[in-house]
C-alpha cells in the first residue's frame, strides 16, 4: 500500500511539475528591460515621442498653482478646498494636495530622459545596422534634445522651490540614496551646463536630421541649426533666473547677465515685432483631443465653474491712450456667462472673470497650445539683461516694445537713471501681463525681486508664501521632519550639497 | 492536456483491482427518520466506528453497510440532525436510528482539506457553518448580506445603499495594504471571482481618473462585488473557515479565509417542488437634513445680489426638502423562486430558477437578477459517482450618479452644494438650472432624469466531481476524487451623460457616453487521492490524503469613453473625443499538498498536520515553491459538566498567505503616449520589484467550544492572535528618482482577537420555542514594522483621503493598521481613530409559537471611525442645518480656516435591527386547498431601525468599495434605505 501511495504522489508530482508555463510576461505594456537591451530605430523614436510629450506634464497645474498663488486667477470647482484655501489662507503644505505637487511630474519626466539616453547609448552604429542604428549625428541630435528637455523640467523645479535648492543628479539606481539637493544656484548652473552641452551636440548634429519626429508646438525648431534658437532661448531664461537666485552666480549677477545676452544673441529673439504674431512666435507645447493626446483643460467654457480671473488683473491694468484698459486684458479675460461665489472664511470670492488666451475663434478649444517660451518673453528677458547687464537705454526700448505693441499703452516713464526699484517695478508689470496664466511668472518674478508684498493677499488674514514645499514624500525618503504648520511654507530644509 | 490525462490515468489504474471485499464482515441494513415526524432521512451518512465502512442513506431513509463480525457502533449524520451513535450487537444484522433537530449546526461536518472532512465536534479549529434556511429567512441583495451578524470574526459592511448589492467581507482583520482583501469563494468546489470591477462611472464624474487595477482610482465608482450573482435560495450550506491553520489548505490565497459554498442537491424519491413568492417596497432610511436660509442668512452667505431675490417666493426664500425630492421614491421589489429536486435509481437532480428585482428609492435605479441551476448526481456503480452543478446567472444594475465627484455628476455629491431656497423640480416640463448655487451647475434631479449607468453581467459556473472509491476493506479505505469547475463572466458596462445635462453643457465636449467590458475566467481543477487506515481494534483512524490543485485566472478589461457627443445620440462612435483603454491580467497557480488525520482515544483526540508547496505567476521567482504548513490538535471531554455535555478544548497552528497582484513585479513603459499625431512611450510611474513574493502570515488559535445542558445551548469561544510578514508595502520612493511607487515587500503586521459565538433555547415547551444566538468579534491590529526608504516609519496608502485637514490614512509603525489622522485646529498632526470597530455584536432570536415564528437579528457595532466626508462638503458650503449656528459655523470654519480635521472622522457606532420577520404556516390542509404539501406566508422588514450619532447616511459606509484599509470613506454614497416584503412559500 505504501508503495502504491508513494506512486499516486509521484504521479501527481509529475502533473504539477510538467503543467503549463508560469512565466506569464506583460501583456499590457512594453518593458522598460526591452528599450534598454533592444533599443531598434522605432523604439527609440516612441521613446523620444515620449520624452517630447512628457515635457508638457503638470505645466496646466503648475499654471493654474503659481497663477493662484500669484493671485492671477482661482480655482473655483470647489469640492478640494485645498486648491483655495492653500493658496490663499496658507500654509502650502509639504503634505498638502497644493503645494506637494509640482514635484514628482517633472522627476518623471526627467527619469524618462535618462532612459531614453542610456538607451540612445546602447543603440547600434548605422554602420553596423543600416536600418536599426543610428549615426554619430543622429545620436548627437537626439541627445540634444532630450538634454534640453531635461533642463526644462528643471527649471520649472528650481524656479518653484527658489532659495530651497533641488536635487539635480537624480539618475540613480532606486535602491541607492536619494539624490543630494544643490542650492538653488548650483540647479541654475547644472541647468545651464546641460544646456550648453546640448548646444555642442547639435552643432555636431549639423545638417542631420532628428531620427524622430517633431510635433507641430516645436515645428519651428525642428533640425539641430533651429532647434539651437529653442537651446539658447532656454539658456537666456535659466540664465536671468540665476542672475535672481540666491547668491546667483556666485554673487555676481552681471556674470549671469551677461551670459543671457550672449544666449539671447543665439536664441529665436525677434526684437523688432509689433504684431501679437510676432510676439507669440515661439515654442509650444501641444494638445489635441485625439486618443491618447492630452487635452488643455485651462480652456474651458465661459459658463464652466472651475477657473476664473480675479479682479485684480483688471483693476491693476493701466489705461491706453483713450482711456480702454490694457490690450492684455481685453484680450486675455472676459466676463463669464455663469457667475458663482465661493466661501474663503467667510468672504464670499466672486467667479466672474474667464481666461480666454486658450481660446480659438471666440470658443474654448481644448487643443490649444500653451507657450513654452515666446519672443515676447525673450524680449523682456532681454529688457531685464540689459538693465542688469548692459544698456539700460536697450532695456528701456525692449520694454517699450512690448508695452506700446502688446498692451497698446503709452511709452513707460522709466529712464536710465530711474532707480533699479523702479524698473522693476515697470518690468514686472509687463511681465505679469505678457505672461498672464502661462507659468506663474507674477508671483515667481515677486520672489526673484523680493517685491511678495506687492501681491495683494486678496483676502485679510491671507498670505504669499515665498516658495513651494518640498513635498512630503521626497522629505519622508531622506528622513527629514517637517516643523508644525505655524507658517507660510511648511516644509522640511533638506541641506544642499 | 491530453498528456496529463493519460499520465494520471496510469497512476489510478493499478489501483482499481484492489478492491476486494475482505472475509469476516457482515452487512447491516436499516432505516434512519426524524424523530418528530417519523419522516424518512435520505442522505444520512453511516459509519462504522473503528473502520472505514461507510454508506449513505437512500430516499426511503434505508441504508445497507458492510461491518465486523463482533459488536459495532453505528454513527448516523447529516446536515441539520444531531449527530446520533446506535450500538449493534454481534449477531444483529438490522439497526434503525431516529434523528433529532440541530439547530445550532453542532453536528455539521466541516472541512480540514481540499477533500476531506470531519466531524464539527472533532474539529480542532473554529468554523461557522452557515445553513441556507437561515440565509434566506430574510431577503438579502447578496449572499455576503446575508450572513451579516451571524459569522464570528467576520466584519461584513454594505458600502452603500445602491441597489444590486456591494458588499465587503473582511475576516479577522485586515491582513494587508495593497494585496487581495476578498476571502477566497468556493461554491461546490469551483473558485468563483468576487471581483469587483467599476462601471465606468468615473468618466463622467471624474474621480479617480487612472484606469488600471494597480490603481484604485475607479474604485471610487462603488462597484459591486459579482458575489451578488449567486443566488442564495440555491444554498445548501456555507462554511467560513477564518483562521489560518484552516485556510493553509488554500495557500496564498487563503489569508482572508475561505467562504465554502454548497449548493442545494437532489434526493432519490418522490419530486419535490418549492415556490416562493416575494413582493415588497423601500424607503429612504436617513440622510442628510436641509439649511433653512432666511432673506438676511442668504444675503450674508451669497451676497445681496438679484439672483438670491430671484428666488423668494412671495418674499420669503422657501426651503425645498431636496434629498426627498431626489430619493423619496418607495419603489417596488419582487422575487419568485422555483425549485424542483428528486431522483430515480442512480440519478438525482436538483433545478431551480429564480428571478429578483429591486427598485431603487432614486428615479430610474434599480437591480435585477434571473438565475437557472441544474445540479445532478449521477452513480454508476458503489464505487464510482459523478456530480455535476451548474448556474448560469444575469444580474442587471442600474446605478445612477453618486459617489464622489469633480465634475457635477454625481446626485448626492452635488446636493451638498445646493441650497435649500433652490428649486430643483421641473417647472412647466423644464428642469430648473441652478447655476452658479451648485456644483458645476448640476440639478441632480435633471441628472438622476437623462442620466444612466448600467450594468449588466452574464455569469456562467459549472463544476464536476468524480469519486472513486478504489478499495473498501474493514482497515482500509482508498478514494479519489477528482473536481474541476470553471467560472466565467462578462460584464458590460454603459453610462451615459447626454449634453443637455446642466453639467455637461458646460463642459468643451459635452456628453459622455462610455462603453466598458470585462471577460473574467476562472478555471481551477484538483485530484485527490484519500486513503483511511484503521488498525485491528479500531482503536485509532489516520486518513492520508495527497492531491494537486491547479488554478488560472485570466481578466480582460476594454473602454471607450466617447465625449462631445451628437445631440440625442448614445453609440460611442457618435462623439467627437474618444479614449480607449485595454488591460489584461492572468495569473496561473499550481500546489501540490499533503494531509494527515488521526482521530483517537475514543474519537476524543483528534491530531491533524498538512502542508502546499505552491508556485504561481503572480511571484518575482515563478519557480519556486512556496510551503504553507498547518497543525491542529483537539480533546473533548464528554459530560464535564452534566449529562449530554460536553466540553473541548482546541489548538492551532497555521500559515497562509497573500499573492502579488498581477503586474507588481513589472517595471513598465507607459505606452499610448500620442502628441502631434505620434505615439510613445515614457516611463511608468511605478516601478516593479522583480522578486516579489506571496505575503505570509502565521497565526495560532485556540478554544473551547462547549455543548451544555444536553444540547440546548452551545458556546464557543476562541482565541486567535496572526503575524504577517513579508508585507507588500506600497513603497513611495524620493520623488525625485521620477517612480511615485514600488511595491516591495517589506512590513509585519500583527491581528488579534476574540470571537464567541453561542446559543440556547431558553423556552422548549410544546408549543413554544425561543432560540437564542449571539456572535461577538473583537479585534485589534497593529503595524509591527515598515521597511520604509529614509527610515520614515508611516506611508499614506492609495485613495487614503484628502489632505490632514479632513482626515487621511496612514499606515504607521505602532499604530492600527487603518488608523486615520489629520490637523488639530492648532495643525499638529494627531490619530483620529481607526475604521476597526471596538467589536461587532450580533443578537438573533426566532420565537416559535404553534404555527407563527418571529425572528429578529440586531447587530451592534461599537467604536471604530469613518470619514464622513459628506458631512465635510456640506460644511465646507455651510449648508449643513445647523449651518450659520456657532456649531455649524465652527465646522465650517474647521474647513475652511484652521484646517481641523476633528469634526470630519466620525464614530461609526451603531446598534440595527438588521431584519425582522414574522411568518406563519399554513395548516395542511388549507395548503392542500392549493394543491400543495405545506405553506408558509411571512412579513418581513430589512435595516428597520437604526441608531447611531453618525451625521447623514450610513455608518456601514465603503465609497471606495471593497478595501482592506480605505474602507469607511462617505463622500456622497447611494442613501441607504429600509425594505419592507411580503412572501409565500409553498412546498409540493
Amino acid at each position: 500500500m505504501r508503495t502504491r501511495l508513494f506512486a499516486i504522489a509521484a504521479g501527481l508530482l509529475a502533473v504539477g511539475a510538467g503543467a503549463c508555463n508560469f512565466d506569464i510576461t506583460n501583456t499590457n505594456q512594453p518593458t522598460l528591460d526591452d528599450l534598454l537591451s533592444n533599443p531598434t530605430r522605432t523604439k527609440l523614436a516612441a521613446a523620444a515621442t515620449g520624452v517630447i510629450a512628457g515635457a508638457r506634464g503638470g505645466i496646466q497645474a503648475l499654471i493654474w498653482r503659481l497663477g493662484s498663488t500669484g493671485r492671477e486667477g482661482i480655482n473655483l470647482s470647489g469640492n478640494n478646498q485645498p486648491d483655495f484655501v492653500e493658496p490663499y489662507f496658507g500654509p502650502v503644505a509639504a503634505g498638502g494636495s497644493f503645494g506637494g505637487t509640482l514635484w514628482f511630474d517633472r522627476y518623471q519626466h526627467i527619469r524618462s530622459i535618462n532612459v531614453y539616453l542610456a538607451a540612445l547609448g546602447n543603440a547600434k552604429d548605422a554602420a553596423v545596422d543600416p536600418v536599426q542604428g543610428l549615426s554619430t549625428q543622429e545620436k548627437a541630435g537626439a541627445r540634444a534634445v532630450a538634454n534640453s528637455l531635461k533642463a526644462l523640467a528643471l527649471l520649472y523645479v528650481v524656479e518653484t522651490r527658489g532659495e530651497l535648492g533641488a536635487p539635480v543628479d537624480v539618475d540613480r539606481p532606486l535602491n541607492a540614496a536619494p539624490a543630494p539637493f544643490v542650492s538653488e544656484d548650483s540647479a541654475y548652473g547644472y541647468i545651464v551646463g546641460l544646456l550648453n552641452g546640448a548646444a555642442t551636440d547639435l552643432t555636431t548634429a549639423g545638417a542631420t536630421a532628428f531620427p524622430f519626429p517633431v510635433p507641430p508646438g516645436l515645428g519651428g525648431f525642428d533640425k539641430p541649426a533651429t532647434f539651437l534658437t529653442f537651446n539658447r532661448a532656454l539658456a537666456a531664461k535659466a540664465n536671468v533666473l540665476r542672475a535672481t537666485a540666491k547668491n546667483g552666480c556666485g554673487g555676481t549677477k552681471a556674470t549671469c547677465y551677461a551670459a543671457a545676452l550672449t544666449a539671447l544673441g543665439a536664441s529665436f529673439i525677434n526684437p523688432g515685432a509689433t504684431t501679437p504674431t510676432g510676439f507669440q512666435a515661439g515654442a509650444y507645447f501641444d494638445f489635441s483631443t485625439a486618443q491618447g493626446d492630452a487635452t488643455n483643460s485651462l480652456s474651458s467654457p465661459l459658463n464652466e465653474f472651475t477657473f476664473y480671473a480675479l479682479q485684480g488683473n483688471e483693476t491693476d491694468a493701466q489705461l491706453q491712450t483713450g482711456g480702454a484698459k490694457d490690450q492684455r486684458v481685453l484680450d486675455k479675460i472676459a466676463a463669464a456667462t455663469d457667475t458663482q461665489r465661493a466661501l474663503l472664511g467667510s468672504i464670499p470670492i466672486p467667479g466672474e472673470l474667464k481666461f480666454v488666451m486658450y481660446f480659438s475663434g471666440g470658443q474654448a478649444d481644448p487643443g490649444h497650445a500653451i507657450p513654452i517660451i515666446k519672443n515676447e518673453e525673450l524680449i523682456l528677458l532681454r529688457s531685464e539683461a540689459n538693465w542688469f547687464g548692459g544698456s539700460k537705454a536697450q532695456a528701456i526700448l525692449d520694454l517699450n516694445q512690448v508695452r506700446t505693441n502688446s498692451g497698446k499703452l503709452p511709452a513707460t516713464t522709466v529712464t536710465a537713471v530711474s532707480a533699479d526699484s523702479v524698473f522693476v517695478k515697470a518690468l514686472m508689470y509687463e511681465r505679469r501681463y505678457s505672461l498672464l496664466w502661462e507659468q506663474g511668472a507674477r508671483w515667481i518674478d515677486a520672489r526673484r525681486f523680493g517685491r511678495l508684498g506687492d501681491i495683494p493677499p486678496a483676502i485679510p488674514g491671507g498670505n504669499v508664501p515665498p516658495y513651494m514645499p518640498v513635498p512630503q514624500s521626497e522629505c519622508d525618503a531622506r528622513n527629514l521632519k517637517t516643523p508644525p504648520a505655524s507658517q507660510d511654507v511648511v516644509t522640511c530644509n533638506p541641506p544642499t550639497s | 492536456m491530453v498528456k496529463r490525462i493519460s499520465l494520471l490515468a496510469l497512476v489510478l489504474l493499478p489501483l482499481v483491482g484492489v478492491a476486494a471485499l475482505s472475509a469476516q464482515q457482515r452487512q447491516i441494513a436499516g432505516r434512519v427518520t426524524t424523530g418528530q415526524t417519523s419522516e424518512p432521512v435520505a442522505g444520512v451518512a453511516v459509519t462504522v466506528t473503528g473502520t472505514a465502512f461507510a454508506a449513505v442513506t437512500n430516499a426511503d431513509g434505508r441504508y445497507t453497510v458492510s461491518a465486523p463480525t463482533g459488536a459495532a457502533t453505528l454513527v448516523f449524520r447529516a446536515i441539520g440532525y444531531k449527530r446520533r451513535e446506535v450500538s449493534v450487537p454481534a449477531g444483529q444484522n438490522t439497526a434503525d436510528a431516529t434523528l433529532e433537530q440541530d439547530v445550532f449546526n453542532l453536528e455539521a461536518v466541516v472541512v480540514t482539506g481540499q477533500a476531506t472532512a470531519t466531524e464539527r465536534r472533532n474539529a480542532a479549529v473554529a468554523t461557522t457553518v452557515v445553513t441556507g434556511a437561515e440565509l434566506t429567512a430574510v431577503p438579502a441583495p447578496a449572499l455576503d448580506r446575508a450572513l451579516q451578524g451571524r459569522v464570528p470574526g467576520a466584519y461584513i459592511q454594505q458600502n452603500s445603499g445602491a441597489p444590486g448589492g456591494g458588499t465587503q467581507v473582511q475576516i479577522r482583520g485586515s491582513n494587508t495594504v495593497v494585496g487581495s482583501a476578498d476571502p477566497l469563494f468556493v461554491v461546490d468546489g469551483v473558485i468563483v471571482s468576487d471581483a469587483s470591477l467599476s462601471t465606468g462611472l468615473f468618466s463622467v464624474t471624474a474621480s479617480g481618473n487612472p484606469q488600471s487595477t494597480r490603481n484604485d482610482g475607479e474604485k471610487q465608482d462603488d462597484p459591486v462585488n459579482r458575489l451578488t450573482d449567486l443566488n442564495p435560495n440555491d444554498v445548501e450550506s456555507i462554511e467560513i473557515l477564518r483562521g489560518a491553520a484552516a485556510s493553509s489548505i488554500y495557500g496564498s490565497k487563503g489569508v482572508n479565509g475561505v467562504v465554502i459554498i454548497r449548493t442545494k442537491r437532489g434526493r432519490a424519491g418522490t419530486p419535490r417542488a418549492n415556490l416562493t413568492q416575494r413582493v415588497g417596497f423601500s424607503e429612504l432610511q436617513r440622510g442628510p437634513g436641509t439649511r433653512a436660509f432666511d432673506t438676511s442668512t442668504a444675503f450674508k452667505q451669497f451676497g445681496d445680489t438679484a439672483l438670491v431675490r430671484s428666488y423668494e417666493v412671495n418674499g420669503v426664500l422657501p426651503t425645498y426638502d431636496h434629498l426627498r425630492e431626489l430619493a423619496g421614491n418607495k419603489p417596488l421589489g419582487y422575487e419568485t423562486q422555483l425549485d424542483v429536486s428528486g431522483g430515480a435509481g442512480n440519478t438525482q437532480y436538483f433545478l431551480s430558477g429564480n428571478i429578483k428585482g429591486d427598485g431603487g428609492i432614486i428615479e430610474n435605479t434599480g437591480a435585477q437578477r434571473q438565475t437557472l441551476r441544474a445540479n445532478v448526481d449521477q452513480s454508476f456503480s458503489d464505487r464510482l459517482s459523478v456530480s455535476l452543478s451548474s448556474a448560469f446567472n444575469r444580474t442587471t444594475t442600474q446605478r445612477g450618479f453618486t459617489n464622489n465627484d469633480n465634475a457635477g455628476a454625481s446626485v448626492t455629491y452635488a446636493l451638498a452644494y445646493i441650497p435649500g431656497f433652490v428649486p430643483l423640480k421641473p417647472a412647466n416640463g423644464a428642469f430648473p438650472d441652478p447655476g452658479g448655487l451648485s456644483y458645476f451647475g448640476a440639478n441632480p434631479l435633471q441628472t438622476t432624469a437623462l442620466g444612466t449607468n448600467d450594468e449588466a453581467a452574464v455569469r456562467f459556473t459549472g463544476g464536476l466531481t468524480a469519486r472513486f472509491q478504489a478499495v473498501q476493506t474493514a482497515r482500509h479505505n482508498l478514494r479519489f476524487v477528482g473536481a474541476g469547475g470553471i467560472d466565467f463572466f462578462n460584464q458590460k458596462d454603459e453610462v451615459f451623460a447626454p449634453r443637455e445635462l446642466f453639467f455637461e453643457a458646460r463642459q468643451t465636449n459635452p456628453g459622455a457616453s462610455t462603453l466598458s467590458n470585462a471577460d473574467s475566467r476562472l478555471a481551477n481543477w484538483n485530484a485527490n487521492a484519500i486513503h483511511s487506515f484503521t488498525p485491528a481494534g479500531g482503536a485509532w483512524k489516520a486518513t492520508t490524503a495527497l492531491g494537486v490543485q491547479w488554478e488560472d485566472r485570466a481578466l480582460g478589461r476594454s473602454r471607450v469613453i466617447a465625449r462631445g457627443l451628437l445631440p440625442g445620440q448614445k453609440n460611442i462612435n457618435q462623439g467627437s473625443v474618444i479614449n480607449v483603454f485595454e488591460e489584461n491580467t492572468h495569473e496561473r497557480t499550481i500546489a501540490l499538498y499533503g494531509h494527515e488525520d488521526w482521530l483517537g482515544a475514543g474519537e476524543r483526540l483528534s491530531l491533524s498536520a498538512s502542508v502546499r508547496a505552491e508556485r504561481s505567476s503572480a511571484n518575482g521567482d515563478v519557480k519556486k515553491f512556496y510551503l504553507f504548513p498547518s497543525v491542529t490538535g483537539s480533546y473533548r471531554f464528554p459530560g464535564l459538566v452534566g449529562e449530554g455535555s460536553e466540553v473541548k478544548l482546541r489548538a492551532a497552528y497555521g500559515e497562509t498567505g497573500n499573492q502579488p497582484l498581477f503586474g507588481q513585479k513589472f517595471t513598465s513603459l507607459q505606452g499610448g503616449t500620442v502628441i502631434g499625431g505620434n505615439i510613445g512611450t515614457v516611463v511608468g510611474a511605478t516601478a516593479g520589484d522583480p522578486i516579489i513574493q506571496p505575503e505570509r502570515t502565521r497565526e495560532v488559535e485556540g478554544g473551547v467550544d462547549a455543548t451544555l445542558l444536553d444540547g440546548r445551548a452551545t458556546l464557543e469561544v476562541t482565541l486567535w492572535q496572526r503575524r504577517t510578514s513579508d508585507l507588500l508595502v506600497p513603497v513611495t520612493p524620493a520623488p525625485s528618482s521620477g517612480f511615485s511607487l514600488q511595491f516591495i515587500n517589506g512590513g509585519k503586521i500583527k491581528n488579534e482577537g476574540l470571537e464567541i459565538a453561542a446559543g440556547i433555547t431558553p423556552i422548549r415547551r410544546e408549543h413554544f420555542d425561543w432560540l437564542f444566538r449571539t456572535t461577538f468579534s473583537s479585534l485589534r491590529n497593529r503595524v509591527l514594522e515598515l521597511n520604509l526608504p529614509g527610515g520614515a516609519t508611516g506611508f499614506r496608502p492609495a485613495n487614503a483621503g484628502y489632505g490632514l485637514s479632513y482626515g487621511e490614512f496612514f499606515v504607521q509603525v505602532g499604530q492600527p493598521l487603518t488608523q486615520i489622522i489629520g490637523y488639530d485646529d492648532a495643525g499638529n498632526v494627531i490619530s483620529l481613530g481607526q475604521t476597526n470597530p471596538k467589536f461587532r455584536w450580533g443578537f438573533s432570536n426566532v420565537l416559535t409559537y404553534h404555527r407563527t415564528t418571529l425572528a429578529f437579528l440586531w447587530d451592534w457595532q461599537n467604536g471604530g471611525v469613518a470619514q464622513n466626508q459628506t458631512l465635510s462638503l456640506y460644511d465646507c458650503n455651510s449648508l449643513a442645518p445647523d449651518g450659520g449656528t456657532p456649531a455649524g459655523q465652527a465646522r465650517t470654519n474647521a474647513c475652511l480656516v484652521t484646517g481641523d480635521a476633528r469634526p470630519f472622522v466620525q464614530s461609526t457606532s451603531f446598534l440595527k435591527l438588521r431584519n425582522a420577520s414574522l411568518s406563519l404556516d399554513l395548516p395542511d390542509a388549507w395548503a392542500a386547498h392549493f394543491g400543495a404539501r405545506s405553506m408558509r406566508m411571512s412579513v418581513s422588514g430589512v435595516n428597520l431601525i437604526v441608531i447611531t450619532d453618525y451625521w447623514g447616511y450610513d455608518p456601514e459606509v465603503s465609497n471606495y468599495g471593497a478595501q482592506s484599509i480605505t474602507r469607511n470613506i462617505d463622500l456622497g454614497p447611494y442613501p441607504p434605505s429600509r425594505q419592507f416584503f411580503f412572501t409565500i412559500q409553498a412546498g409540493f
